[in-house]
């Protein structure tokens, strides 16, 4: 069952009096539990793609089916509920909250529903848990390595359980070691909890753990083929 | 709740730019409660001496009588009918008789009221009494300000002429027996009292009196031709005074509110300008621009929630020692009545007042620019794209 459709889709931004097409024509489907990436050189249109599956943007034509929602479709208060319950999303350049702690930045998404105190504590405590920063909790942004910050963030893109996480350039920042340990936290979460993973990526690093990946270039598909050179 | 608490922790985490603007809002709320408070304190100072030296509790008029038309002040006179004299001696009226008079002190001119008053009467707080002690019949006590313009002390003769009920011209040499000082004007300036009995007497106005001024037990009810005026009439001018010095120093205080104000107007676009990475991120972990646009404005107008602790911590101190040591403002002879020290009054009402309007307008100059917040393109904002 594909929980992400993409028909068609075109995306076209003004540039001077014309546009820039940073999508043509793309056709892809995900389903649950996949481990993919969009891989190309710069432009190629792979943020672009990410946002709009993370219903942050909207197509220019076609259609992008998330969670059997028409993203074209949604009013800003659906797609951030659609956001909030169901899509996780990591930066490239983390994105923490700089006057939160730790527990308090995984804890944020989390404030938005409907949960009790005790519920939030245990599902932080364990998102911490599963990116082993339990001891850092205290900790505010400014006080973590960058591989910290970025474990944070995919603690605090999966503290909800969302079906979908997006993460765009998410070693870009990283050293290798700290990479592969991310990798590992993440590919590690997309097989116990069937998380669908969706990376924008030039990283060879994180082209290794994918399962599956499309090659994007100048807005259009090249290929999308499962990986060979997976680990 | 989210809100709050993120505003909470971003105000504090602005640091020193946070407490500035806070510094000058706190300033600028202490500055109108104590401003308004000092009006007050002198708004409720001056009602009470010109009800104990001037009005009493209001007062009857012959209906005649025009305190600003001195040609009807000759004729607004009447006699004291029974139901006048039960209340009098009931001590709830107290009569006094006006006539226009000139004065010669020292051999200069001088225009002056004439006022006969009852020795024993208590509702006003001249020194009445003091005729009573008096060897010479023809004796008056005037206020500090009178005798500053006339040149007289205790024990001077001055020759005092005046018209009779015919409108004949008599004139007599007085002794001033006693100087009292209020802070008062129209109680003092060119008023010279002395005995009603004395004055009826000068007048050939036996038992007739022009004025009677009551204390609060009166029913204040129009008695024969006498013309009940109450206090909203008599302070009248006095309430005028003070709503035209409150609306002067709106100005000042607008201005002063205005400028701290533009400093979290200025701190909340740069804050909107640099944190755009931030509201790109609430809106991917699933805010909506509005909520957004909540978050900043909260933050912004929770300057003015740290601005009123503030100003608590070192305005209600102030405020104490003020409303102990009062303000002094010397010996003033302005013509108005305004005490030596006037004590500032701060009521809860002006304090919850303040604080509103503060609170109110720093979250109106905090929600203007947040409301570019809700025309971003969060694509944009987590780039950190300048839009």
């Amino acid at each position: 069952m594909d929980i992400i459709k993409i028909e068609n889709l075109v995306k076209n931004f003004p540039v001077g009096k014309g546009f820039f097409t940073a999508l043509n024509d793309v056709n892809l489907n995900f389903g649950k539990g996949e481990f993919a990436g969009f891989v190309g050189p710069s432009g190629s249109g792979k943020t672009t793609l990410l946002n709009i599956i993370g219903s942050l943007d909207t197509p220019s034509e076609g259609r992008a089916i998330v969670m059997d929602k028409s993203v074209s479709e949604l009013t800003h208060k659906q797609s951030a509920k659609l956001r909030n319950e169901h899509i996780g999303f990591i930066f490239q350049t983390y994105n923490l909250l700089p006057v939160y702690n730790v527990y308090e930045n995984v804890e944020f998404s989390l404030l938005l529903q409907k949960m009790s105190g005790s519920e939030r504590k245990k599902a932080v405590m364990q998102a911490l848990e599963w990116v082993g920063l339990t001891d850092k909790i205290k900790s505010k942004p400014n006080m973590l390595s960058g591989g910290e910050c970025q474990r944070v963030a995919i603690a605090r893109s999966m503290v909800k359980k969302p079906q979908i996480v997006l993460a765009d350039e998410p070693t870009a920042n990283l050293d290798s070691k700290n990479s592969h340990h991310i990798l590992q936290t993440m590919k590690k979460l997309n097989e116990e909890l069937n998380v669908t993973f969706l990376f924008a990526t030039h990283d060879e690093k994180v082209m290794k753990y994918l399962n599956r990946i499309v090659t994007l270039e100048d807005g259009k598909v090249l290929s999308d083929k499962q990986n060979n050179l997976k680990l | 709740m989210i809100a709050l608490k993120l505003a909470y922790k971003n105000l504090l985490g602005a640091g020193l730019r946070t407490w500035l603007n806070v510094t000058i809002l706190s300033f600028a709320f202490v500055l109108i409660i104590f401003y308004n408070g000092l009006l007050d304190g002198w708004n409720r100072q001056g009602k009470r001496d010109t009800i104990n030296w001037q009005t009493g509790q209001g007062q009857l008029w012959h209906s005649e009588y025009d305190p600003f038309d001195p040609y009807t002040i000759a004729d607004s006179h009447a006699p004291l009918s029974d139901i006048v004299l039960k209340e009098i001696h009931a001590g709830n009226l107290s009569p006094i008789l006006i006539t226009q008079a000139t004065a010669y002190p020292n051999g200069r001119v001088q225009n002056a009221l004439l006022k006969g008053i009852d020795p024993n009467q208590k509702i006003l707080q001249l020194p009445s009494a003091d005729l009573n002690n008096v060897q010479e019949k023809y004796s008056a006590f005037i206020g500090s300000r009178m005798a500053e313009a006339a040149k007289l002390n205790v024990g001077d003769w001055v020759l005092v002429r005046w018209r009779d009920k015919n409108g004949t011209f008599d004139a007599r040499e007085i002794q001033i027996a006693a100087i009292f000082k209020c802070d008062v004007p129209a109680a003092d300036n060119g008023q010279i009292y002395i005995s009603l009995s004395v004055l009826q007497e000068m007048m050939g106005l036996e038992n007739e009196a022009s004025i009677l001024v009551s204390n609060e037990n009166f029913s204040q009810k129009n008695i024969d031709q006498w013309v009940f005026k109450d206090l909203d009439f008599l302070l009248e001018d006095f309430e005028k005074l003070i709503a035209s010095k409150k609306g002067g120093s709106m100005i000042m205080q607008g201005l002063l509110l205005i400028l701290a104000l533009l400093a979290i107007f200025d701190t909340q676009v740069l804050s909107i300008f640099r944190r755009q990475k931030e509201i790109g991120t609430y809106i991917a972990l699933g805010l909506t621009r509005w909520q957004v646009v909540g978050i900043f404005t909260v933050e912004g107008g929770a300057h003015s929630i740290l601005a009123a602790l503030l100003g608590a911590v070192y305005g209600i101190p102030l405020f104490i020692w003020l409303g102990k040591v009062g303000i002094s403002f010397g010996t003033p002879d302005m013509g108005i009545t305004i005490a030596e020290t006037i004590y500032p009054y701060y009521s809860v009402r002006l304090v919850i007042i303040s604080l509103l309007i503060v609170v109110f307008a720093a979250t109106v100059v905090s929600f203007l620019p947040a409301r570019k917040i809700a025309k971003m393109k969060p694509t944009d904002a987590l780039k950190g794209k300048l839009q």
